[in-house]
């Protein structure tokens, strides 16, 4: 005994362990400061060396001198794990329960059976004995429970967190802010919008990075939008894009709120800005921010913050503004930028193109026909005849000789049979195919109503009959088997166009003097949509002009006596037309309505005073 | 040293390059039914790899006398021979007696397969725990917690003077001969037993190592091989190297515990650890195979094996079912190979189904199926992930900075083509019309500055005398050393005084010292209404901004806010203060002192120019006695009263002029900075004055008791905190204090004289109040010259006047022209020489001076700033 009273004390494992620990913290303290790359791979180093001394921790039995330690180093382990990965993964749940079960056994019991919610109970019942229950939470009643019991949380004084790799108060504080930010979250997916804009202005209250300050304030606009306080959400998304003009999605958020105000100029201008942002900052890749290991950023991850914050592609804007531009009738203007929406087409269709269901991107086709709609109302004839002709030679292959299976196809939805997968795969089929045959028909009008315009009267006439030859593929339905299910919607699309067609090719034969096929065209307009009254006008127009009056009066007082009014209305009761029909029924719509009334009228009246002439 | 365990009675050990199998057998080999009573034979078979099996070579026996069924072989290993000094292949046997006693006989073969005897000792109990062939040939046993081993000297039992749980180790030690590593409970000192927050491992784990050298029988330092810590878990221990180095033992071991950990130890101190793939590993051996790598080989209960290598300390092979496994250089190759023996349900012979191997080059099996030999590859292919993380990283890296520049070079060219277009348009004499946001009808996304038109009533206080009430209270505090003494004004009055101070003067009539004492004077303003910031809570949806253009809405805006700053405007805001040290004034015992007010009071004149008066008033009288002071009647008295701190008006005031005031203005670039807030109410124990919510004051014992703060945000990423402090060493331990929980990327700056935002705003008023000075005198004095001169021209008759192209049709026009060009020539002559009136020049460049004085006194602290 008296050699080793002697000797100098050996190193104790506790104390080694300890200065390690120390050491590894400071490193890191050290690293942060360096920016943002060198601390990346301090920060994949310390996970390795935490890990390692953790394991060397964990290979003597637990001790309750040496927990305190033991426990700095699986919480800095972990928040390396977690910091160094793109988010939280079960791993972590794994090295907080083997953390759990060394307290046990430090004091001396087991749980290696209990869940990791029991675990915890045992440990603080075992830890907690004998100090005062002061980790009771005041929970008020009604106030949120996680978010008070983290308030609550006391953090321990920071004497024994210098080794910490954050500390205590800041993991405290980032978790307030994540908590009160998915809470928000879940509450605006549920609907629950009150309840949503309190937690979200609480989680804008707290400590998060710019970057997430900015996607709160847009979620809490997108709220303010729901709850009918457009004002109030432009603010919010004001505040986003002033906290991180990189947060773009506020910048598309504007947009909507302007649309819902009707202020079409300023959601135009929020598109176009949106769109030079876009074109000037490719998206980033979400930077390492080294300093933090636990960010808001890890621990929010739910679908609903993804398709908010969605970052639109520089095309998908381009076509919006476009769009917006043609359904404003800004004729001029969409041109301009359907022109540049094919052009950023033609560069590159594949890194252009979101394939994501949320795109608002319509299918080519489609972007094409309203485009050629936009040079047509612009008066650009031949260039929408160009446009139409592109679509038309690329959808040649793609339409089958007949449409003759269609009928199957529609029926079998309706009788639930176990091969639905296999139905649905041959429906969707179908569905492309008429598609097809419905892009290459509007081509078609397009193109006749285009030649109208040029007074090309016998090339209009072509057009309109290829449009009518084509829809003979896929054969009409008389009113009595109306198609139902799934794909009325593209049928109703076809019996307009061969309306509009067939419309188109009357008036044209009436100024070639064909009346009697004018007669027809419009007879079967009629056939094909009883009661559209600018077929029925032109086949009024078309009896008078045959001097078939009689007729002609009879029809007009069956279809079209009632005041204009209420003709407006019922168009617009139905289901709205594709946007690349808007102007074309517009052409097809009938023009002199009021001298062909009045002559009706005058004739109508003559004949009751004179009914022998 | 391989130590087989007893299974069908064969034990295989590895000698030179073959395997010796022992086994115990009745004499007369072949009569079954007196097997076991027939007198024991220790044979030997030598076998030796050739031609792709284990071939018999020679055979030897040894006749033990006694019964078969009494004999057994209690082990078997190499020792040091000590005559020869060869290591020779040993048997330790066992033979019961017809007594209880056992008698033990330790044999060594010699190469002509002859056994010798070595030693023979008869004990009272068989020999179960931890029984270690050494050196000599000689055997170490523990029996009832105690050592005993046989002396290679005297071949007599002895028993080394330690109490002990376990032998983890037993072998040679340079300089040291046989040394046995032992475990034993720790004995602590009486200082360490105490103490009872002692980190030593001894007194936490409650055991430790012991070494024990048998041949100089004495105890041995342990600390050198391992942590006593580890006296707790480790089950087996291989010490790999051991050398004396400065009269210090340095040695590599490595260990096995029950924590299913591997351990590597350099010097005593751990320096890697393998997790195991199994549990309960029970010894652990080495291997030196081709290319000096050492192998460690893990054995543990449940009969599976695992290699770790020990270069990187990760698991290259494991096995299952496997029965022994010997070292040895089995093929010739000259370094070492693991011989796999696995367990096998036929009852054949024991090398029938093996495997050789170096983890290497050397692979050799007998053809039998094995299962869970993992490749060695996954370390390396780990490895070779993660080098391709840190290159794509890399590689992502240089893309992110070379798109940053592309974004720069991007707005450059922006600039440039920007500018261009301005100087074309300069060229062509157009006016460039810079690019805006705001056009009709969108409102910007941005706070757009707005100059509302300048409506402001102001209230024409002709109140040129003073009334006969102005003083509201006078009071005194003692705040540390310093006195503060404080007059509190009617709020009218206040407000039409500008440059206010104190004095105080003495009242008696001390000829030794000056009446007048020396004093600073503050005026400090605080706003009772708590400033609540981030997200406004207010659930009204608020107007369009487009509404801001109508004016009616405006003006009651306008006036709404009024009423709200003069609710802001507290009694701070019309108290003046003036602090003084307090000791010279002590010495006279008791003293009377007169507060005069010097004030500068504004007069509006006509003109709506200001002229100010300087006034000196009387505020009245302080008396300060040092039985007072000693009371306590003037101290300042701050209680914490559940989440604030209350103390009077008057208690914080004399606190705030008291102390040191420092502004920080404090921005972070990334992160918001509610960890301020957070600092100031949980580490610095700060509760805001129930009188004024913005201030806090800080609770915290110390230095920094009675510090008090002020916090307000600008926006979440910019603040300003002030700090009133007692002295400069309490500033600095607030900043120490407060650097720690700043976000990264934090710009902390101390505003020496006002923020700068507010300082612009100054400077520009300031420039803006020189110019108007500078032209309303000018033009007073162009008025006043236009009265005195009387001037010849009518005016509307100058040139520019009339269209100059018209002037120019003939020669008569030209001629008329000339002249008019003439006389204005004339008369801008005249004009320049005009005369001025002395006392209108020196007001004049008085008000010039007066105005750039204070213009430049901001610049100059813009400049410092």
């Amino acid at each position: 005994m008296k050699r080793r009273r002697g000797a100098a004390p050996e190193p104790g494992c506790l104390r080694v362990w300890a200065a390690e620990s120390e050491a590894l913290a400071g490193r890191w303290r050290a690293a942060r400061c360096a920016g943002p790359r060198g601390a990346e791979a301090a920060a994949r180093q310390q996970r390795g060396a935490f890990g390692e001394l953790l394991l060397r921790m964990r290979g003597l039995p637990a001790a309750l001198p040496a927990l305190p330690l033991e426990l700095t180093v699986v919480y800095n382990s972990l928040l390396f794990v977690m910091g160094t990965s793109d988010r939280v993964v079960e791993g972590e749940a794994e090295g907080i329960r083997q953390g759990l079960l060394r307290v046990l056994e430090a004091c001396g019991s087991s749980g290696q059976d209990l869940s990791t919610e029991e675990l915890w109970q045992k440990v603080l019942q075992e830890l907690l004995s004998s100090a005062e229950d002061s980790g009771r939470a005041p929970c008020s009643r009604g106030e949120n429970k996680l978010l008070a019991l983290l308030k609550a949380w006391r953090v321990p004084a920071k004497g024994a967190s210098t080794s910490l790799v954050q500390s205590a108060e800041n993991l405290k504080e980032t978790l307030c802010t994540a908590a009160a930010f998915l809470q928000g979250l879940q509450e605006l997916e549920a609907g629950n919008l009150p309840a949503a804009l309190s937690l979200l202005q609480k989680a804008a209250g707290g400590f998060c990075s710019k970057r997430v300050l900015a996607q709160i304030y847009t979620c809490l606009g997108c709220c303010a939008q729901q709850m009918g306080k457009p004002q109030t959400a432009l603010q919010h998304l004001k505040r986003a894009l002033q906290v991180d003009f990189q947060c773009l999605p506020a910048l598309s958020h504007v947009a909507a709120v302007y649309q819902e105000l009707g202020e079409t100029d300023a959601e135009l201008q929020a598109l176009g800005l949106l769109y030079e942002a876009l074109e000037k900052n490719p998206p980033s890749a979400a930077s390492f921010s080294p300093y933090f290991l636990i960010r808001t950023e890890l621990l929010v991850h739910t679908p609903i913050l993804t398709s908010l914050l969605r970052r639109r592609q520089p095309s998908e804007v381009k076509y919006l503004l476009a769009q917006r531009c043609l359904q404003e009738g800004r004729v001029a203007d969409a041109v301009e930028h359907y022109l540049d929406f094919l052009a950023v087409l033609q560069e590159g269709l594949q890194q252009q193109v979101p394939l994501d269901g949320g795109s608002a991107l319509p299918r080519i086709p489609e972007a094409f026909l309203e485009a050629a709609s936009a040079l047509e109302q612009d008066g650009r004839h031949r260039d929408a005849i160009t446009l139409c002709e592109e679509v038309i030679s690329r959808t040649t292959d793609l339409i089958p000789r007949a449409l003759l299976l269609v009928e199957e196809g529609l029926e079998q939805p309706e009788s639930p049979s176990p091969g639905t997968g296999l139905a649905g795969g041959l429906l969707s089929q179908k569905r492309e195919s008429l598609h097809c045959l419905t892009w290459r028909a509007a081509a078609y009008l397009h193109q006749g109503w285009a030649w109208v315009k040029l007074g090309e009267n016998k090339e209009a006439i072509t057009q309109f009959s290829r449009c009518l030859s084509e829809l003979l593929r896929f054969p009409l339905c008389g009113p009595g088997a109306e198609p139902r299910g799934n794909l009325l919607a593209e049928v109703e699309v076809l019996q307009k166009i061969r309306l509009l067609s067939l419309i188109g090719r009357g008036t044209q034969f009436l100024e070639l003097g064909k009346h009697k096929e004018a007669l027809l065209d419009f007879q079967y307009g009629l056939q094909v949509s009883p009661g559209d009254p600018a077929a029925a006008s032109y086949l009024v127009q078309a009896l008078w002009k045959l001097n078939r009056k009689q007729e002609a009066a009879a029809h007009w007082q069956k279809h079209l006596e009632r005041p204009t009014g209420e003709d407006g209305q019922q168009e617009g009761q139905g289901r709205p037309f594709p946007l690349y029909l808007v102007s074309c029924v517009k052409q097809a719509a009938f023009p002199q309505r009021e001298s062909l009334a009045r002559s009706i009228q005058d004739y109508l009246r003559t004949m009751s005073q004179d009914p022998f002439s | 040293m391989a130590a087989v365990p007893p299974g069908d009675g064969e034990h295989a050990l590895p000698y030179g390059g073959e395997v010796l199998v022992l086994w115990l057998a009745a004499a007369g080999a072949g009569a079954g039914a007196g097997r076991a009573e027939a007198a024991a034979e220790l044979r030997v078979r030598r076998m030796a790899l050739g031609a792709g099996r284990f071939a018999h070579r020679s055979s030897g026996a040894f006749g033990v006398r006694g019964r078969r069924r009494d004999a057994g072989i209690v082990c078997c290993g190499c020792a040091t021979h000590s005559p020869t000094g060869v290591v020779l292949p040993c048997v330790l046997l066992r033979r019961k007696k017809r007594s209880d006693a056992v008698k033990y006989l330790l044999l060594s073969l010699h190469g002509s397969n002859r056994f010798e005897l070595s030693c023979q000792f008869e004990l009272d109990y068989e020999l179960k725990e931890d029984v270690r062939l050494f050196g000599g040939p000689s055997v170490l046993w523990r029996h009832a917690d105690r050592l005993f081993y046989i002396s290679p000297d005297t071949r007599t039992v002895l028993s080394a003077p330690v109490q002990l749980s376990s032998v983890v180790w037993a072998g040679e030690i340079e300089g040291e001969g046989t040394v046995v590593l032992g475990v034993r409970t720790a004995r602590l000192r009486e200082s360490e037993a105490e103490d009872e927050l002692s980190t030593s491992d001894r007194a936490i784990w409650g055991t430790e190592f012991f070494g024990y050298a048998i041949e100089a029988q004495k105890m041995l330092a342990s600390t050198c091989f391992m942590p006593h810590a580890y006296s707790r878990v480790v089950s087996s221990v291989h010490v790999c190297k051991s050398e004396m180095l400065k009269e210090q033992l340095r040695t590599s071991v490595v260990a096995v515990t029950h924590k299913n950990q591997l351990i590597w130890f350099q010097d005593g101190r751990p320096k890697g650890v393998c997790e195991l793939p199994y549990e309960k590993p029970c010894s652990i051996k080495t291997a030196v195979t081709s290319g000096n790598q050492l192998l460690l080989i893990v054995s543990f209960a449940s009969g599976n094996i695992c290699v770790v290598r020990s270069e990187n300390l990760q698991v290259a092979s494991k096995w299952q079912k496997v029965k022994s496994v010997l070292v040895d250089d089995f093929v010739g190759s000259g370094t070492e190979q693991l011989l796999l023996l696995f367990k096998d349900d036929s009852n054949a012979d024991l090398l029938n189904t093996f495997k050789i191997t170096d983890l290497g080059r050397v692979n050799y099996e007998s053809g039998i199926n094995y299962e869970d030999d993992v490749p060695a590859a996954e370390g390396l292919q780990e490895n070779g992930l993660l080098t391709i993380q840190a290159l794509e990283k890399r590689l992502q890296a240089g893309l992110t900075s070379v798109r940053e520049l592309q974004q720069h070079l991007g707005l450059k060219k922006r600039v440039l083509t920007e500018s261009c277009r301005a100087l074309i348009d300069l060229v062509e004499e157009r006016s460039h019309v810079l690019p805006t946001a705001k056009k009709e009808g969108l409102v910007s996304l941005w706070d757009d500055v707005e100059n509302p038109p300048h409506s402001l009533s102001k209230e024409t206080s002709s109140t040129s005398k003073v009334p006969d009430h102005f003083v509201e209270k006078l009071w005194q505090r003692v705040v540390g050393e310093s006195l503060v003494v404080g007059v509190k004004l009617t709020e009218s009055f206040y407000l039409s005084l500008s440059d206010v101070s104190l004095s105080l003067v003495v009242d008696q009539d001390f000829s030794s010292i000056s009446p007048i004492i020396e004093c600073r004077n503050k005026i400090i303003k605080l706003n009772k209404a708590f400033s609540a910031l981030s997200v406004s809570s207010c659930q009204i949806e608020p107007p369009p901004k487009k509404m801001k253009l109508d004016l009616h809405s405006k003006n009651d805006l306008k006036k709404e806010v009024h009423k709200k700053c003069s609710n802001i405007h507290l009694e701070g805001a019309k108290t003046v203060t003036a602090v003084t040290s307090l000791s010279p004034l002590l010495a006279f015992h008791c003293v009377c002192c007169v507060v005069l007010l010097h004030a500068k009071k504004q007069k509006h004149q006509n003109d709506g120019l200001q002229k100010s008066k300087k006034i000196t008033l009387l505020c009245g009288k302080i008396l300060l006695s040092l039985e007072d002071i000693s009371n306590g009647k003037y101290s300042v008295k701050m209680l914490r009263d559940s989440s604030y701190c209350t103390g009077s008006m008057e208690d914080i005031l004399a606190v705030l002029a008291a102390s040191m005031r420092f502004s920080f203005q404090i921005q972070s670039s990334d992160f918001t900075l509610t960890s301020v807030n957070s600092w100031l109410l949980g580490e610095m124990e700060c509760t805001p004055f129930k009188e004024c919510h913005d201030h806090i004051f800080c609770h915290k014992a110390g230095n920094v008791y009675g510090t008090v703060f002020n916090w307000t945000l600008k926006s979440p990423f910019e603040g300003i905190l002030t700090l009133f402090c007692r002295s400069l060493t309490v500033l600095f331990q607030c900043l120490h204090s407060l650097t720690r929980v700043l976000p990264p990327s934090c710009d902390v700056k101390l505003l020496k004289s006002g923020s700068k935002g507010v300082l612009t705003e100054q400077l520009a008023l300031a420039l803006e109040k020189e110019m108007l000075t500078s032209r309303t005198s000018l033009s007073s004095k162009e008025s006043k010259a236009e009265n005195s001169l009387t001037r010849q021209n009518e005016p509307g008759k100058n040139i520019s006047d009339a269209p100059v192209a018209s002037l120019l049709d003939s020669e008569d026009k030209v001629q008329q022209f000339r002249m008019k060009l003439q006389n204005e020539r004339e008369e801008s002559v005249l004009n320049m020489n005009q005369t001025m009136n002395g006392t209108l020049y020196q007001e004049m460049t008085l008000k010039i001076a007066e105005a750039q004085l204070s213009s430049d006194m901001i610049v100059w602290r813009l400049s410092k700033s």
